[in-house]
Parts: C-alpha cells; structure tokens; sequence
C-alpha cells in the first residue's frame, strides 16, 4: 500500500499556567490558530487529544465544538482520549490517516483545563485514568501508585534520593528560557529532598505540576505541503502500545512494557536507530517515571536510568539531552495537551526555532507520551524535512 | 453508584480472583484470559489471605471520600499464590509498615458512598508478628 510522506508544517501553543480567563474551548482556539496562521486551506479534519473535559470542564463533544469555533463546521472532528497519552494518540490517529491517503491534512489539538478544580478533584479525575474498582476503591491516587513503585525501584535497585532528584532538575533547568514553560526557575536536588511528601518516598518535586493549556500542530502529506516554503518536520514513525493495565497486574513492575515495545515499533518504522536521536521528550509525570521510560527505551541499562541523569547523560550539551523544554516537571503537564506539546517542541528543534533551548544541528527527534503508569505510551519520531 | 462495588461483593469480601485451568497461574483481580498462557479457561478462585509487602507508600492526600483515613498506608502484596494485590495496611504501628512484613487479609469499612450514604466493605492488611 502506497504511504504519504507525512509532515508538522506549523504548530501553536498556549502558555501552560492558571487561566483563569481562559475556558478550555478559548485555549484550543488560541492553539490552534497558532497553527492554522497563514493557511489558507482548511485542514481536512480536527482530532482533539483531551482527558477529562467532562469533569474539567463540564464539556464533552469537543470536536464539533472546535470546528465550530474555528469557523470549520462540515469538516469530521472528534476527540481522542487515553489519559494522560490522549495528546499523543490523537497524534497517532491524525499521522496514520494522513499516511494512508485517507486524509491531505489534519489539525490535532490537545487541551486540558484542570485549574478550575479543586486540588483534590483533580486527584480523583486523574485517578479515573486507573481502575474504578480495585485502585480507587482503596482510595490510590496517582501520585500513591508511583510512591510504589518508587519505592521498589529504590529498593530493589539501589537508587537513592539524589539520583531521583536528577531528572526534576535537569527540567527546571531546561524551562528557563522556555517561554511558554510553566516553572522558568533552575532547581537544586535539595529543592527536591526538602519539598512536601506527598506520597513516600514521592515529594512534591518529584511530581508534575497542575496547569491549563493547549497545544496544536497541522499535519499535511506532500500534496498539501508542495509550494510551501516554511521549515517543516517530518513524522518519520510512531506506534502505541500498551501494558497490563496495573503496576498490581504486572508480572515485573519495573518493566515499562508500553515503553517499550512503542518506541522500538516508532523507530523500526522511522529506520532510525537509537544512537542517531539529537533530542528525546520523555513523559516524567513522576521521577521515577522518568527513570524507567529512559530504562525501557533502552538507553539507561536497568537501575541506571537515574544515575545516569545524575552523572548527566541526559543533560544539555549530552548526546542525548531530554526534555529540552522542560519536560512534565517544568514545562507544565495539561494532561490531555502534553503529548501535543511534546511533538511542537520536537518540531521547533527540527526547524531551528527552538531558541535558546536549541539542540545544535538537531537531525532526529521523539517523543514519548503516557496514560496511566505505562499503561499506554504513544511514541513518534521525527526528521527534518528534507 | 454503589451497585458498582455490590455486584463484585465476593472479589471484596472473599478475595475472589481467577485461577487458569490450564496453567494453574492466579491472579487478582480476576482476568479473563490467562496472562500466564494465553488460555481462556478461567475459573473463580479464592485467593489465599496471607502474603508479604513487595512496596509500600505513606499517603498523605488520599482521593475524595479517605480523607478521615489520611494520612494512610498502601501497599502491593504479594499474596502467598504469587498473585498481587493493592490493598491498605491498617491497624499496624508504623514501624511495622516495610517491605517484606507478612500481612494478612481482613474485613473493613471501606468507603461510604457520597449519594446513598451506604457504607461499602472491602478487604484491608494488616502486618503479623
């Protein structure tokens, strides 16, 4: 079967912060237009990558909402929901219908607005991403299901407080010149040590922040991108994949398998090796995440993902420098828009517009996105366009 | 939304999982295809009460409905089948809470649901000498 190239040709984003005076339909407009600027075709479809608009904002039905907005009523526009990966998923919807010829273009948006909650709202609308009945019926959170498996991994593998510290440090430092990041201040590891418990060994530090945002990037193939003369990025391959739903269902705990198994899938079919990455953004929800996603994508043996953070393997000016933009920690974590987010910074990095967070002569770049604890990753690849 | 915890009353008071008939793999919750094998012949099977902490976490923030219970413990158990559950640890001093500790499986006041006000029971650890 014939398949398009497929290439990000633009991308928009909000600041990721309290917007109070925004609504969640105000933000995906706001992303959006950032990406459509300039357009004068229409894109062929929106896919909305959102997680819990009906509990954040008492509004389902995005697609049509957005379509509406943005003057585009007639075109197909749905959402697409996976969590904390349903901004990478909705990607994956869009890049495969581009590829296979079903679409010319595509806008996906991901949105969320979750600072209209309560804090502890927030905890229960998030903990719906893990099961109703044998994780929220003893009253786990997300950030309770992480302490655990911090712990064993600590335990288990001989990691210690500063190792974990390293990555939430390596982020902050990173969002400082990132203008649209949510924390713009360098961290040190005691910020880390010495912030609130929250759910042992898990302190505030370890975990991404509560924010509103939105993030789009339009999608075209070669038919719609011809004439242009705009840097564009291009998606070289992506794959999603899935774990045993629980840490508790899992055979080995500290085997990221959706990891896994999605960025050697994403890689296979971008025929790009490991080694060849300039730049990875890694869904650090949690340290300790951080650490195992490194650990699964291979590049961290088992144990080593957050020493090797700590001896700077990953830092900026390393071979591989994650989360150039400040990652979930710092850049800010809109559940829904994160995964969307990810792909618009691979995408400044490809095209030089990435500032002073540029990663010099950037040739290759992925991005990794998660819904639950690994429970689902979505992973694509990019190059530059040639 | 109580109905949702009564009709899985057995798997909550008598730790009812899933045994493969085919490998004789246990797990809980229940499944419906072995993770094991593969196979489909799956049957009800009460889990043994007994196992040992693998991790632990000290909860400070609980969701809605525990905060009465905050700050408390969770652990995944790994019970004496292999299988593992995410269960509280009540009733235990504090010392007591670390991986590797034995527990075992009782009966408590779980949660009480927000609409009906109906108390809903459920399994909870705790560690023996």
């Amino acid at each position: 079967m014939p398949r398009s190239k497929v290439y990000v040709k633009s991308v928009g984003m909000t600041t990721v912060a309290d917007h109070w005076n925004d609504s969640i339909l105000d933000l995906a407009v706001e992303a959006s237009r950032g990406a459509l600027k300039g357009h004068s075709k229409k894109p062929d479809q929106i896919i909305v990558g959102n997680m819990f608009s009906a509990v954040g904002a008492r509004q389902e039905h995005l697609g049509a909402l957005v379509a509406t907005a943005l003057g585009l009523a007639g075109i197909p526009a749905f959402k697409v929901e996976a969590a904390c990966s349903s901004g990478g998923s909705a990607f994956n919807v869009g890049f495969n219908l581009v590829k296979w010829g079903a679409i010319d273009s595509a806008l996906v948006v991901g949105v969320e607005k979750m600072r209209d909650l309560e804090p502890e709202e927030v905890s229960q609308a998030l903990a719906m991403a893990e099961s109703a009945e044998y994780t929220q019926f003893v009253g786990a959170t997300f950030a309770a299901l992480n302490g655990l498996l911090a712990r064993y991994y600590m335990e288990q593998l001989g990691v210690t407080r500063d190792e974990l510290s390293a990555i939430p440090v390596i982020d902050h430092a990173n969002a400082v010149a990132a203008p649209h990041a949510q924390f713009r201040k360098a961290i040190t590891p005691e910020v880390v040590s010495r912030s609130s418990m929250i759910a042992d060994p898990l302190r505030l530090f370890d975990c991404a922040p509560v924010g509103d945002g939105a993030a789009a990037v339009l999608l075209v193939n070669d038919s719609a991108a011809s004439g242009t003369k705009r840097k564009m990025a291009e998606v070289l391959g992506g794959k999603i994949s899935t774990n045993d739903f629980s840490i508790y269902e899992r055979e080995d705990m500290l085997d990221f398998k959706a990891t896994r198994l999605a960025f050697k899938g994403a890689l296979q079919e971008a025929g790009v090796a490991p080694g060849k990455l300039s730049t990875l953004e890694v869904h650090d929800a949690f340290s300790v995440v951080g650490a195992l996603s490194l650990e699964a994508m291979g590049y961290s043996k088992r144990g080593q993902g957050a020493k090797d953070a700590k001896a700077g393997r990953y830092s900026r000016g390393s071979d591989l420098p994650i989360n150039t933009f400040g990652g979930l920690k710092a850049r800010g974590h809109p559940v829904g828009a994160t995964g969307v987010y990810q792909i618009a910074e691979a995408y400044l990095q490809l095209t030089d517009q990435a500032g002073k967070n540029q990663v010099e002569g950037a040739k290759y770049a992925a991005t990794q996105n998660i819904g639950g604890v690994d429970t689902t990753s979505a992973v694509h690849v990019f190059g530059r366009a040639a | 939304m109580s109905i949702q915890y009564w009709r899985i009353r057995d798997r909550y008071y008598r730790l009812i999982g899933s045994r493969c008939a085919e490998c004789g793999a246990e797990f809980f919750p229940p499944l419906y295809r072995c993770r094991k094998c593969g196979s489909e012949s799956i049957k009800d099977k009460e889990m043994p009460r007994t196992g040992k902490i693998m991790t632990y976490t000290h909860l400070h923030e609980p969701l809605p409905g525990f905060e009465a219970q905050a700050p408390l413990y969770l652990a995944v158990v790994k019970l004496d089948n292999g299988a593992k559950v995410l269960t509280q640890i009540v009733d235990s001093p504090d010392e007591a809470v670390k991986t590797g500790a034995r527990v075992r499986a009782t009966i408590r006041r779980a949660l009480v649901d927000g609409d009906s006000g109906q108390i809903v029971y459920g399994f909870k650890f705790v560690v023996v000498n």
